[in-house]
């Protein structure tokens, strides 16, 4: 895939304080990309960098095949972002909020009027594309944030907390839109505290605070700290030595007991969980189920982002 | 595939002027503050000239108006004084552009500010000065609009209610071109010193008061030509027109100069 974002050395002070310092990082062509740190880590500073809304002190970066500080206009024609706030105009309709911003993206009437009603379809809006924004719920305000940030379909999305107080059902909304960004060949640089939904949606992620602390793809981060972790429940529980008898098994790098369940750590899961079946079975032990298990990927951003700090 | 671009700066200003106008219109605040100040001098300038058109003045009254307005000595007094109020009331009509314009271009900035909307039209590809400009034009055409309309219907009242005095001094030639040219400099003044306090303050309130001593100028002005102290000759409103050309370049690239995309996501509160 090719580069869409790449970074080299990119600063951001403000006076003494250093918001970004020294970031390299490079987004592939179509992926969902992942940026993750603490509140204050200069997540939003990086955002309104990326977007050319804010010019860097030190450090290069392209957008879209557009250099930041030389092609800004170019680069804010070429992404969309949605910010903290939805920053919509109340007393103006869904329709008109779309189409003000449809008509300074340089869209033609006909096309601004054509991806207005498409975007407010895909958001479940076009019913009330006429009633005042101002009447409309949180969730419905952010729903309509992020059409306008896609109104124009820009090559890139920058999502900073898309569902951050939004109900399950907007929240899913807003997810499917994402996936179906990314099936469109869209990159989405998410940022987001919902961990469960970075997991969910990101091929790749970057742990940030100040600057770049790890990147890679989920699977990747959760193996490299904790293998890959794999349960077995045994009936009616594991037995004392059953848990030094799969300890011994070649290829487990640890093992512990989890209620009626040993927890299996190793680097290459089906070689070594059929030795431990083998193992448990040889001794006699009644191997009820054997399931894949998660490391949820907060554990992974705590073991990560804290010693950081 | 849509490829946005950057919009034509006409297709900006009809835009951004359009969304102005069409939020202004939705706050009954901002739309009563902005009518109040034009009707309640216009009503006030006419029953003033129908009043004196009513009742005599006393022989004081007639010495004091002579000694104040020598051009209106040798007049019938009913007329002189009429000629005088009406000439009163034009000067009151240039403080409509200082006051009406300030308050719409401050709800434009402030408005924005504490709404959170400035951040995504900063991330379209339009480009700051457009967005200034186009706020400026905003703001000033309607009050432009609002002064002209009130000077005539106060032109069309004088008219059927004043003496020749009054219609005189209405129409007299300085006093038209003072409302075609002056009217749309003092409004722009007060448009752009609007949007540079606004980048400063949060509440429309404070912006207000300072945006207020704007008035000041126009106030002594309007009280020298009264007394007399100030003629508007050929010279003097030349004179005015200039400096009010100056000020309004002054104070937009002063304004330009605030509004700094880095300046409004990162400091402004």
């Amino acid at each position: 895939m090719a580069t869409v974002l790449s970074a080299q050395g990119l600063t951001k002070r403000f006076g003494k304080l250093v918001a970004v310092d020294g970031l390299d990082l490079e987004v592939r062509e179509g992926e969902v990309f992942g940026f993750l740190g603490p509140n204050g880590a200069g997540k939003t500073t990086t955002l309104r960098l990326f977007c050319a809304l804010i010019a860097p002190t030190a450090g290069t970066a392209e957008v879209a095949g557009h250099r930041l500080g030389h092609d800004d206009e170019r680069i804010r024609a070429a992404v969309g972002i949605l910010t903290e706030q939805p920053g919509l105009y109340e007393r103006l309709s869904a329709r008109e909020n779309l189409q003000f911003y449809a008509a300074l993206y340089g869209l033609s009437r006909a096309t601004a009027n054509a991806q207005v009603e498409r975007f407010l379809r895909l958001m479940g809006l076009w019913d009330r594309r006429g009633e005042p924004v101002a009447t409309f719920s949180r969730g419905m305000k952010q729903k309509m944030a992020i059409a306008r940030a896609a109104l124009h379909e820009p090559r890139v999305l920058f999502l900073d907390e898309p569902t951050t107080g939004l109900d399950p059902d907007a929240a899913k909304t807003v997810r499917e839109f994402i996936v179906q960004l990314r099936a469109e060949g869209r990159t989405v640089f998410l940022c987001t505290h919902n961990l469960d939904e970075a997991d969910r949606l990101c091929d790749r992620i970057a742990f940030f605070r100040r600057r770049l602390i790890r990147l890679d793809t989920p699977a990747q981060l959760r193996s490299e700290l904790y293998g890959q972790v794999t349960e077995f429940r045994l009936l009616p529980s594991p037995r004392p030595d059953d848990l030094l008898r799969v300890e011994r098994v070649e290829g487990v790098r640890a093992v512990h007991q989890d209620n009626g369940s040993l927890i299996v750590t190793s680097d290459d899961p089906p070689r070594t969980n059929a030795r431990v079946v083998r193992a448990l079975v040889e001794a006699g032990a009644d191997v009820a189920w054997v399931t894949e298990r998660k490391v949820p990927l907060e554990e992974v951003y705590l073991k990560i982002v804290e010693p950081a700090e | 595939m849509i490829v946005a671009t950057h919009p034509d700066r006409v297709v900006v200003l009809r835009t951004i002027c359009a969304r102005e106008w069409r939020e202004a219109l939705g706050n009954r605040l901002l739309v009563a503050m902005t009518l109040l100040p034009p009707v309640v001098i216009l009503f006030a300038g006419i029953i003033a000239v129908a009043t004196a058109a009513i009742y005599p003045p006393s022989e004081r009254d007639v010495q004091a108006i002579y000694a104040a307005a020598p051009a209106v000595v040798g007049l019938d007094p009913k007329e002189a004084v009429q000629g005088l109020i009406a000439t009163y009331f034009l000067i009151l009509f240039m403080l409509i552009p200082t006051v009406v314009p300030l308050t719409v271009a401050i709800y434009s900035v402030i408005g924005e500010k504490s709404a959170r909307t400035l951040e995504p039209l900063l991330a379209t590809p339009t480009r700051v000065g457009e967005i200034l400009l186009a706020k400026s034009v905003a703001s000033t055409i309607p009050a432009v609009l609002v002064t002209w309309i009130a000077y005539g219907i106060y032109l069309g009242a004088v008219g059927a209610i004043g003496s020749r005095a009054a219609v005189n001094a209405v129409t007299a030639p300085r006093w038209i071109l003072a409302i075609i040219i002056l009217v749309p400099l003092l409004t722009l003044l007060s448009v752009n010193l609007g949007i540079l306090i606004s980048t400063r303050v949060n509440d429309v309130r404070v912006a207000q008061q300072i945006g207020g001593l704007v008035v000041v100028p126009v106030v002594g002005l309007g009280i020298a030509q009264v007394s007399g102290r100030v003629v508007l000759n050929n010279e003097s409103f030349v004179q005015t027109a200039v400096i009010l050309i100056v000020l309004d370049v002054v104070v937009f690239l002063l304004a330009r100069f605030a509004f700094q995309r880095e300046n409004i996501l990162v400091r402004w509160r």
